[in-house]
């Protein structure tokens, strides 16, 4: 508490006034040209070696499930091609990521690529921090990509981010097929310090399948719109406020570490987590690791609907001359079928590019084979900027309604939930 | 790894730092002594000589992002007006008072927050404070050894400090919890129910708190003179009278400015608010924090400019009623 | 309450004085033993939290939650320590922070040391209203200044070097040992540096030959509080370095150890303890510098 762990104020080189009048500053390795006027008319990329650039590339992959090395290697390997270009990877994680990208692109100083999730394009494309990929690469190959305004923003690396319900086979052999069943299960189990479920109960990420399951949806017709009061969210709340007091099954209080860690340790029979996880469970439970669709919702007959989301390219709006040709090459190296294929090896994901969802890495594994079916269930996560709002109004609502017993009921939760998104999309402008 | 090359590498950016700002010192030196003491002969050379390196520093780095800043506070700027904003007058900070600063909550019930925030936590601090220093002051074994261990929440870095206790409060795994239900209690909902989080907020900043405070009065127990005591005593004092005529008076030049600096700075705390309260209950955010959700989650960057200057006006205000208040300023007037 | 204007050798004797709770020895035993205990538990709350973290850091697998509530868990390992000196650049994190934060803290005290000075021994025009200026400056909310202060590191070329960083956190603790520093200052009479202006020396010499080494807790305080500020800063090492993999310190480096899903707990809580080891061996060493430093400073108001 003594001293701020920021400093109250920051401080440049006092004399650097002066003497910059005399040295000339050293600027940021790479200083993104000056945008060519004739940027879009830049050759679509051939064998040809391209000029000498650094491709500074800020990635959001960590090193601790192996996407940072993953991606060093694409970029040796790419070096090792094209040895005129060099790269400069750099780890950020999500939100530092956006946040900083957002003030390096206002001071003029942005990366050269990122290697980031989708729901950022919302955010960069409305502040005009990135340019659209339509003329710069073949849009076809790829899966569903982020389309806003008519243009697409967004190159797929990997698609996927869904939920799924993850089992524990030596206590639950066979996955239930609806909620009836699920909750029966997963009642059966619940005894001692073992619960039938958990799941991370703070995040309204993990609550929003359930809503598609009960026939609502976040957004109206025009995707902008927030229809968070309806009766479906009502019904979703209520589901989760049962399954926690009225039939209880899972931990009084579980964030993401708390129910992967019980998952793991054998204490939770069932878990709801995404295809991100999926290497770390196989590697804790082996053969009893098993991975299914998320319980079709008994009282209305539909399967729940996890987003999808991915993790896409995407290129700063002022790139443009041989950066951008070294770019364009590196993007189409690395959604080429045989790095999408050691992706699907290395990092367990499935990939962006089409034709790469058919290979037999996928189809004769039985975990990703799960999880490409489940995915089948999803919707795409919207990227809108208005999508932020949505989860920042209903995730105080859902964790005052969990808090206690008599927190707050369904139906206020849902009211209160909608006015809070509709405030913070008034704030927008 | 480290290997030579980044030795050489983190060694030779050190240097030219200092090459820099030796260099720099020397010419902004030479310049003003050519100016003052050549030329004008001004009698308050020297003062402003050995002043001038930290004034320039100053200024520029505080003064030009406040202005800087203040510019952004009369205008747009957001996500949707991010490259081009136009400039809106006095709109933010009207709407500083009239809109929802959070995703619900309004300025005056966050500042009510952050003031109880503050209250708590410098009242607890100084108790406390006060308590083990009036222990620790006088003649016994292992007192090194206390002062050692009763330091460390302030030795350790504050981060790491305060993910460590956020662990702590874990309904299932955390220490807290299984205390409770070990004494027989309920086990509270420590992360999300608003009551317990604010609490679990301000018994984190009480731990890291005390330190500081007992430290600076365990000082100035030990500059007072035995003298006072004995006369206290041989006037028929007893223990209370003594601390509350002899002690506490006496303590006040050291208690006021470590008060002053422990308010403002818990008035400001951004860690403990922000890394306990992970799951972004209204509730337990304080101004600044609310400043930097402002900021750099929700992307109201005018916005959260003109929120700042009102931040800021207030602790101004405070300070400056505090110290006419308690007559700390006579020595600076001198 | 003037205790201070005593000249030097008493002054001494008066920092050596026990406090009026002389009655040490004279307590009644059922009195000692209640305070032992109070302190002892009072250390305990202390250090308890960071035993957790060793807890976590010795625990095998990434767990970072578990009911064992052990200091020193079943299956103890030194795996993660193992893994973050020598598989991760920690090693250089520490160094790039050590650097930066000695340069920070040398050239801090001088800045601060000098400027005391002036604020100490001179009436100038302008002197009250800096020292208030450089309180009101402890009041203002960093979060303000970031971006500004990034569009101008930019511009200036500053980004991605240490140049910045240093004298920004330099200037950073500025107003607080400015005014440590002189409350200091003015407990120590002027006549012994009169005294040497009249055998010869200049100003300057008086200074350095009669004041700093007078002035040594309050120096050892200074070093201290830039040693702090500038080892533990996160934002403004994220803004200026934080795209330079090679030039990381500790907190920048650590928070690489967070993914967006996975964290690796085992080797971020070994990383965390051996951070925190030499500040709280710094810390110790110079707590006593602190008591007696922080008092004689302030009690002249």
């Amino acid at each position: 508490m003594t001293k701020k762990f920021m400093p109250v104020f920051t401080m440049i080189l006092v004399l650097a006034f002066i003497l910059t009048a005399c040295a000339t500053p050293t600027a940021a390795p790479v200083a993104t040209e000056a945008p060519a006027a004739d940027a879009t008319e830049a050759p679509v990329a051939t064998e040809a070696a391209p000029e000498p650039v650094t491709i500074v590339l800020w990635t959001k992959e960590g090193e601790a499930d192996g996407g940072l090395q993953y991606v060093q290697g694409l970029a040796d390997a790419f070096t090792a091609l094209y040895p005129n270009v060099t790269f400069e990877v750099v780890n950020k994680e999500v939100e530092t990521l956006r946040e900083d990208f957002q003030t390096s692109s206002l001071a003029g100083d942005p990366p050269s690529l990122l290697w980031t999730v989708s729901d950022h394009a919302g955010p960069f494309t409305t502040a005009g921090l990135i340019q659209p990929v339509d003329e710069l690469f073949d849009m076809s190959k790829y899966v569903e990509s982020v389309v806003m305004n008519g243009s697409t923003w967004a190159v797929p690396i990997s698609s996927g981010n869904h939920l799924m319900l993850l089992y524990n086979k030596s206590m639950v052999p066979t996955p239930p097929a609806t909620t009836d069943e699920f909750v029966e299960v997963a009642k059966s189990l619940t005894s001692g310090d073992v619960y039938g479920f958990a799941y991370n109960q703070t995040e309204p990420f993990f609550a929003n399948p359930w809503l598609g399951g009960f026939g609502g949806s976040v957004f109206a017709e025009d995707g902008v719109t927030p229809t968070l009061n309806t009766p479906e969210m009502v019904a979703t709340m209520q589901f989760l406020y049962d399954i926690k007091y009225a039939t209880p099954i899972m931990p009084l209080e579980s964030d993401y570490n708390g129910a992967d860690t019980l998952f793991k340790e054998g204490k939770a029979a069932m878990l709801i987590n995404g295809d991100w996880s999926l290497a770390g469970y196989k590697e804790a439970l082996g053969d009893n690791f098993g991975v299914a669709p998320m319980p079709e919702v008994s009282s209305t007959g539909m399967m729940p609907a996890p987003m999808t989301s991915g993790v896409y390219f995407m290129i700063p709006v002022d790139l443009a001359g041989a950066e951008l040709d070294a770019v364009k090459m590196f993007v189409e190296f690395v959604t080429n079928l045989e790095n999408q294929t050691s992706m699907v090896t290395t990092l367990a994901r499935l990939p962006g590019s089409i034709e790469a969802l058919s290979i037999d890495a996928i189809t004769s594994d039985p975990i990703l084979k799960a999880s490409s079916e489940a995915m089948t269930y999803g919707t795409p996560m919207p990227t809108v900027i208005e999508m932020r709002c949505v989860w920042d109004s209903w995730k105080p609502e859902m964790i005052s309604m969990l808090a206690s017993a008599s927190g707050t009921t369904p139906e206020d939760a849902a009211a209160n939930m909608q006015a809070a998104a509709e405030t913070c999309i008034g704030q927008l402008e | 790894m480290i290997t030579s090359d980044v030795i050489l590498k983190s060694l030779n950016e050190v240097g030219v730092t200092v090459l820099y700002v030796l260099g720099g010192t020397v010419v902004i030196e030479f310049i003003l002594w050519l100016l003052l003491v050549r030329l004008l002969k001004w009698r308050y050379a020297m003062p402003f000589m050995l002043l001038t390196p930290a004034l320039i520093g100053l200024l520029v780095l505080v003064v030009y992002p406040l202005v800087w800043e203040a510019n952004l506070s009369f205008m747009n700027m957001s996500l949707k007006h991010f490259r081009n904003p136009i400039y809106i007058g006095f709109d933010n900070y009207i709407r500083v008072f009239k809109e929802p600063v959070l995703k619900q909550i309004y300025f005056f019930p966050l500042l009510g927050q952050t003031v109880l925030w503050t209250a708590i936590n410098i009242t607890f601090h100084v108790v406390i404070g006060m308590v083990l220093a009036l222990l620790l002051n006088r003649q016994m074994r292992g007192k090194g050894i206390y002062r050692m261990l009763l330091i460390i929440p302030w030795a350790v870095p504050q981060v790491i400090a305060v993910l460590a206790w956020r662990g702590e409060f874990h309904y299932e795994f955390g220490f807290v919890n299984i205390m409770l239900k070990a004494l027989g209690f309920q086990p509270l909902q420590w992360l999300s129910e608003p009551v317990a989080n604010f609490a679990a907020m301000c018994i984190t900043n009480i731990w890291l708190g005390i330190p500081f405070m007992m430290v600076i009065l365990l000082g100035g127990l030990q500059s007072i003179a035995g003298e006072y005591y004995e006369a206290a005593e041989i006037d028929g004092a007893n223990a209370w009278q003594r601390f509350w005529k002899v002690t506490f008076p006496l303590m006040k030049p050291v208690s006021t400015p470590a008060i002053i600096l422990g308010t403002v700075w818990t008035f400001n705390n951004f860690n403990v608010p922000f890394f306990i309260n992970q799951n972004e209950l209204e509730t337990s955010d304080i101004l600044v924090t609310g400043l930097f959700r402002a900021a750099f989650q929700y992307n109201r960057y005018s916005f959260a400019a003109a929120f700042a200057f009102v931040i800021f006006a207030i602790l101004v205000t405070y300070s400056i009623v505090y110290l006419r208040s308690s007559g700390a300023l006579k020595g600076v007037r001198d | 309450m003037n205790a201070n204007t005593n000249s030097q050798p008493e002054r001494k004797i008066k920092m050596q004085k026990k406090s009026f709770f002389n009655s040490g020895r004279e307590d009644s035993p059922f009195k000692r033993i209640l305070i032992h205990a109070t302190l002892w538990i009072a250390c305990l709350i202390s250090i308890y939290p960071i035993t957790r973290i060793l807890s976590v850091a010795l625990r095998p697998g990434n767990r970072l939650l578990s009911a064992d509530l052990a200091i020193i868990p079943i299956g103890a390992t030194l795996e993660s320590f193992r893994i973050v000196f020598f598989e991760k650049p920690f090693l250089s994190w520490i160094w790039n922070s050590l650097t930066i934060t000695v340069a920070t803290a040398i050239i801090g005290v001088i800045l601060a040391a000098t400027s005391a000075y002036a604020f100490s021994r001179y009436k100038f025009p302008g002197r009250s209203v800096g020292l208030i200026f450089l309180l009101t400056t402890q009041m203002i909310p960093a979060v303000m200044l970031l971006v500004p202060i990034y569009i101008l590191a930019i511009k200036l070329g500053l980004v991605g070097t240490y140049r910045g960083l240093v004298v920004a956190y330099a200037v950073t603790a500025i107003p607080f040992s400015i005014w440590i520093l002189k409350g200091y200052y003015d407990t120590i009479p002027i006549d012994l540096e009169e005294a040497a202006r009249i055998d010869g020396c200049s100003e300057l010499q008086a200074f350095m030959k009669i004041l700093l080494p007078l002035s040594t807790p309050a120096l050892a305080i200074v070093f201290l509080f830039n040693f702090t500020t500038a080892w533990n800063d996160y934002l403004l090492a994220r803004i200026m370095l934080g795209s330079k993999e090679d030039l990381l310190t500790w907190p920048l480096g650590l928070q690489r150890l967070q993914g967006q899903f996975v964290t690796q707990w085992g080797q971020f809580s070994a990383a965390s303890i051996l951070v925190a080891i030499p500040v709280m061996i710094l810390f110790l060493y110079t707590s006593k510098y602190l008591i007696s430093g922080l008092t004689l400073g302030s009690v002249k108001g």
